[in-house]
């Protein structure tokens, strides 16, 4: 079946021949189905028809010979009457009667008991034929007292002539029997006193004859019934005198049959449809004259349609045979017709396969078929120049490509990839990672050291890919050119912002995250320029709180504020670009916030809060619920961890001096005391007495206005690994760390004032690192102290 | 047919039998006749002799049917049969007038007859209507309640079937139940409570069908008048165990003498005719005379002058 229908699915001519076919057999059927009805009732009307015709002919017939009886039957009551004392004249008008009429069974002339006194009880002159002849005896006896006879009572009880139900008369003398209905009338004397009874008899055999010769169907037959309903006329001959037509129904319910016999016993005329042994047939029905009989004529609905379901199937077969050949033939024509399109499907795979230099047929025609070789000559040529296209645009793309990578390369060159561990550094670990959705993204971060400060920013620029990643590298350069002069977030993202609006002309922006962390101190200056709020994961998890600033870009004036707060040792700021919150899975669900806090809280519950291990578990998170999702933004995240041990300080000196540089000296003295105290040998000594001099010389000059003094106050501390001199100002803020170091290759006077000190700072000391802290100006110097 | 003529009539059947029962007792052959033509009435009888109860219980029996040329009143006259059926009420005029039987076998326990009225009319509203009854002389109680409860029918007597009440000749007509009423359904006559007066539930259930001989015969054969009447017994009893073949038995009775009738009649009647049989307290088939029925029935037909004087039960039985 299933090979059958995939057949006709691949076969255009066949599927288009059974629809036609299809519809043709529709119209076919409902017009000859309407045909077929109305030719059906025409029978059925014509089968009405012929039958009653029949019926009223057979009842014609009989009520012909029932009159003759009936008229008979009159004349002999005349004669009777006439005479009705004169007993012996009755054998005469008995005998005369059969005479005249040979056909009639016989006849009786009853009279009541003892009537005729001298004839006894009894008194039935009776005739009947016997063979050739015809014998009259008197009637009555002991042993067939007439009177109680139904013949004698009925037209005695009823009051008028009537028919007897059909009875079997006996004839004692021959001790033969027939079936008979016999004609009655009561004989009443003048003063209307019955005096008996005429009676004449017809055999049941010529009605039967006649009757059960009536089969207007081959199939068809004839019944009769009295009035209580026994057959008297049927095929079944057992069924004869025997049954009624209730017999059945007295067993089997059976309400049409009933209906019928009710019908037919009532003296009934008319059809009636019903099933008789389990077939279909018409019943037609009418009574028999004033006998009280009823005969039906039983055809078999096959009989009566047997003709028109003849020409029924007969019409159906040609119909059939002709629907098939119409569909052998639409098949066949429509595949000659659709071979043209053969042909081309087959050019049509060869071009599909590439060669599309294949030569297409050419048909020659006019039709739909030639007008789709032409377009398929068309797109066969349009087909050729548009790979030749496709070609060359393929060929650019891979350039564009190419230039992607390298671009993606660049600017993942960009971003630092040494990243400092607790190995390299004893105070901050480091870790970030940057996923462009795209070849090049518009996320950025960027850390370095300078003066035991971190300078780290992170960033995210508006929209992706390439137009975004130029955006980022300026961002990231513009941020490593300011942040090397500047030391304070705020400031760092002013004028960034200043610089990056003022040549902003595609109106793009950045949202960035600028942070400074003193090293030593753990605290943290940072401004957030409408970046995500970093999280703090130490003692627990908890945001950043970041002022409202607009990204950078929009606005080159626009003042961004600085925020601080203290770093503790062990804790991680963990900072991430919109790209983390909003990662979605598969059904565009975003990752949020919650579960952002919920890993962190997670890797601080493991002590996972190391960079590397906070990052990594919030990668895997990240993956594990994006799925197989497509990654919508870049998503870049850092992770900072401060990890500064305070260690124990085994000396602290300090000294005040004013700002008057004629107490240099007593400074230098208290610095070769330290150093000595640490166990520096001379030439380090040497190089932190030129350092410290430097520094707070700087101080004594230009901290305070001319002419005010003010105080100086180094303080000295060392552990076992650093020394440490804290020079205290409270003069006017100044940093001297953000001076652009001296060009050592000019002379003196060509350098800027300040230049150099700084430089002989950085130069003999480790670290330099300047802080302003309420309102004083603390510069810190550190050199390390080697052990042998 | 009138009182007289119908107790002439017994009393010459009764007085051939007796004058001819030398001749009978010489061939020891039972002659069985039924009081009415073949059908599933005499089933047991026919069981009996088909299924040889009566060779076996060492009896002669054969049965012949009265015909319409010799009815089995005339047969008895003529002495060609030593057994018949009769109601109990044909046995109580019969005895009544003058010639003594002696009840071998009591078959029927219950009354079957009815009247069907016309027109769906209850039987006793009909004063003054023209009610069938048989001429053969069923019918007794009939005429009795028609007196007793003053509706004064007008008896019309009719040789046999049912043809005139169908033609609606007739108001009413009395029926048996396990025959006639039948008919009339098969007549398509509709049946329901009103129009069917049953006497059997009105204080009239008196026995009917038994087994009569002439009580001098009997005295003369009783042993053979015993068998004759168990094995009979034994052929009702079959007969009630086994329906359908029973009625196989019947069905050969009847197409033997061309009885106009069917097997579903048959079947009707041999169900009814068994129901019959079982008696309405002891829910038994008891195959007894009842005392207190035949009383009934006696006193009945002797308040209405049908009998001379009241026939008792011991005069019914083996003394």
């Amino acid at each position: 079946m299933s090979g059958i229908i995939a057949y006709i699915r691949r076969k255009l001519s066949v599927r288009v021949s059974l629809w036609v076919v299809f519809f043709a057999a529709i119209i076919f059927n409902v017009a000859l189905g309407f045909l077929f009805y109305q030719a059906r009732e025409a029978v059925r009307q014509e089968a009405v028809n012929r039958a009653t015709q029949i019926l009223d002919k057979t009842s014609l017939r009989v009520e012909g010979i029932l009159n003759r009886v009936e008229v008979a039957s009159d004349m002999t009551k005349w004669l009777v009457l006439r005479h009705p004392d004169q007993a012996d004249s009755m054998f005469v008008y008995s005998r005369g009667l059969l005479l005249n009429n040979p056909d009639f069974y016989n006849c009786s002339i009853a009279f009541e008991p003892y009537y005729f006194k001298d004839k006894g009880r009894y008194f039935s002159a009776y005739t009947k034929h016997i063979g050739d002849s015809i014998r009259t005896t008197q009637g009555g006896s002991d042993n067939y007292q007439y009177f109680y006879s139904d013949w004698y009572l009925m037209p005695k009880l009823l009051e008028k002539p009537c028919w007897t139900e059909p009875y079997m008369d006996l004839d004692a003398a021959t001790n033969t029997s027939e079936m008979v209905t016999s004609y009655c009338q009561a004989l009443t004397d003048k003063q209307g006193q019955l005096i008996g009874v005429v009676n004449v008899s017809l055999s049941l055999n010529w009605l039967s004859q006649t009757i059960s010769a009536v089969k207007p169907y081959p199939n068809s037959y004839s019944i009769m019934i009295g009035r209580g309903g026994t057959y008297f006329v049927h095929p079944d001959t057992t069924k004869i005198t025997c049954q009624t037509i209730f017999t059945q129904t007295l067993e089997q319910p059976d309400t049409a049959m009933s209906a019928l016999g009710h019908a037919m016993t009532n003296g009934e005329e008319g059809v009636k449809q019903m099933k008789i042994n389990g077939e279909d047939s018409y019943v037609f029905y009418k009574p028999l004259g004033q006998t009280g009989c009823s005969m039906a004529i039983v055809c078999p609905e096959s009989d009566i349609f047997s003709g028109f379901d003849r020409l029924r199937r007969t019409i159906m077969g040609i119909v059939t045979v002709g629907l098939l050949l119409m569909l052998y033939f639409f098949v066949r024509i429509i595949t000659r017709e659709l071979k043209p399109l053969r042909r081309l499907a087959h050019e049509a795979e060869a071009i599909a396969s590439g060669q599309f230099d294949a030569v297409l047929p050419d048909f020659q025609r006019i039709d739909e078929i030639g007008q789709l070789s032409h377009s398929f000559g068309n797109m066969q040529q349009s087909l050729v120049k548009y790979i030749e296209e496709l070609k060359n645009t393929t060929a650019q793309k891979a350039s564009i490509e190419s230039d992607l990578r390298i671009a993606s390369n660049i600017q993942m060159g960009m971003l630092p990839e040494k990243f400092p561990s607790s190995t390299d550094r004893d105070d901050v670990q480091l870790y970030a990672s940057l996923t462009p959705a795209k070849e090049v993204g518009g996320d950025l971060f960027d850390f370095y050291f300078r003066d035991e400060k971190l300078f780290f920013c992170i960033g995210d620029v508006s929209g992706k890919g390439v137009p975004a990643s130029l955006f980022m590298a300026v961002t990231r350069s513009t941020f490593r050119t300011v942040s090397a002069h500047e030391s304070m977030p705020d400031r760092i993202v002013s004028t960034m912002n200043k610089t990056i609006a003022d040549m902003n002309k595609t109106h793009m922006f950045v949202t960035l995250f600028v942070g400074v962390l003193d090293l030593p101190t753990g605290r943290l200056r940072y401004c957030n320029a409408g970046h995500d709020a970093p999280l703090l994961v130490g003692a627990g998890v908890g945001e950043l709180p970041c002022d409202s600033n607009i990204p950078v870009g929009f606005m080159p004036t626009w003042k961004y504020s600085l925020q601080e707060t203290q770093v503790f040792t062990g804790t991680t700021i963990f900072l991430f670009t919109d790209g983390l919150t909003e990662a979605m899975d598969a059904q565009y669900e975003q990752f949020r916030m919650e579960r952002v806090n919920d890993v962190a809280n997670s890797a601080l519950a493991q002590q996972q809060q190391e960079p590397r291990q906070l990052i990594s578990q919030m990668t895997e998170a990240v993956h594990q619920f994006v799925g197989d999702a497509e990654q919508s933004d870049d998503l870049t995240m850092m992770a900072i961890q401060y990890i500064k041990q305070q260690r124990d300080v085994q000396m602290r000196k300090s000294i005040v001096l004013t700002n008057d540089t004629k107490e240099v000296p007593q400074l230098n003295t208290f610095v070769e005391e330290v150093c000595q105290t640490v166990g520096f040998d001379q030439t380090v000594t040497m190089q932190v007495k030129v350092a410290v001099e430097e520094a707070v010389v700087n101080v004594m000059k230009y901290a305070y206005p001319s002419g005010q003094s003010g105080d100086v106050t180094i303080e000295a501390a060392s552990n076992d690994v650093r020394l440490k001199f804290t020079i205290i100002d409270s003069g006017k803020p100044f940093d001297p760390t953000v001076q652009a170091e001296v060009d050592t290759t000019l002379s003196a006077k060509q350098r800027n004032i300040g230049g150099l000190g700084i430089h002989i700072i950085r130069q003999n000391m480790d670290s330099i690192n300047y802080e302003r802290m309420d309102h004083l100006n603390v510069l810190t110097l550190r050199k390390k102290i080697i052990h042998n | 047919m009138t009182k007289r003529m119908k107790r002439t009539l017994y009393l010459f059947i009764i007085a051939m039998m007796a004058t001819v029962q030398t001749v009978t007792a010489q061939d020891e052959t039972i002659v069985f006749t039924p009081q009415w033509t073949a059908q599933a009435q005499f089933a047991g009888y026919y069981v009996a002799e088909a299924k040889g109860f009566y060779r076996e219980a060492g009896v002669k029996v054969r049965i012949e049917h009265p015909s319409a040329t010799q009815p089995a009143m005339d047969r008895l006259r003529k002495n060609e049969c030593q057994a018949t059926t009769l109601q109990l009420c044909q046995a109580l005029e019969i005895v009544d007038g003058g010639i003594p039987l002696v009840n071998i076998l009591q078959t029927s326990m219950n009354n079957a007859m009815v009247i069907v009225s016309a027109r769906d009319k209850d039987p006793l509203t009909q004063k003054g209507a023209r009610v069938g009854i048989w001429s053969v002389g069923f019918g007794q109680l009939a005429i009795c309640m028609s007196i007793k409860d003053h509706l004064n029918y007008e008896w019309v007597h009719f040789a046999q079937n049912v043809n005139l009440f169908v033609a609606g000749a007739l108001d009413a007509t009395l029926a048996m139940s396990y025959n006639e009423y039948y008919q009339l359904v098969q007549a398509g006559i509709n049946m329901t409570d009103k129009n069917v007066y049953r006497f059997c539930d009105h204080g009239y259930n008196v026995q009917e069908d038994g087994v009569y001989m002439n009580r001098d015969y009997y005295e003369k054969h009783k042993e053979q008048a015993h068998r004759f009447a168990q094995a009979s017994k034994k052929g009702w009893e079959w007969a009630a165990q086994h329906p359908e073949e029973t009625l196989d038995i019947v069905m050969q009775y009847v197409n033997k003498n061309y009885i106009a009738t069917n097997r579903v009649m048959q079947r009707l009647m041999l169900h009814e005719v068994l129901r019959l049989q079982v008696d309405r307290e002891s829910k038994k088939r008891e195959f007894r005379l009842r005392p207190d029925m035949v009383r009934q029935a006696s006193r009945l037909m002797v308040e209405n002058q049908m009998l001379s004087h009241e026939v008792t039960y011991k005069e019914l039985i083996d003394n």
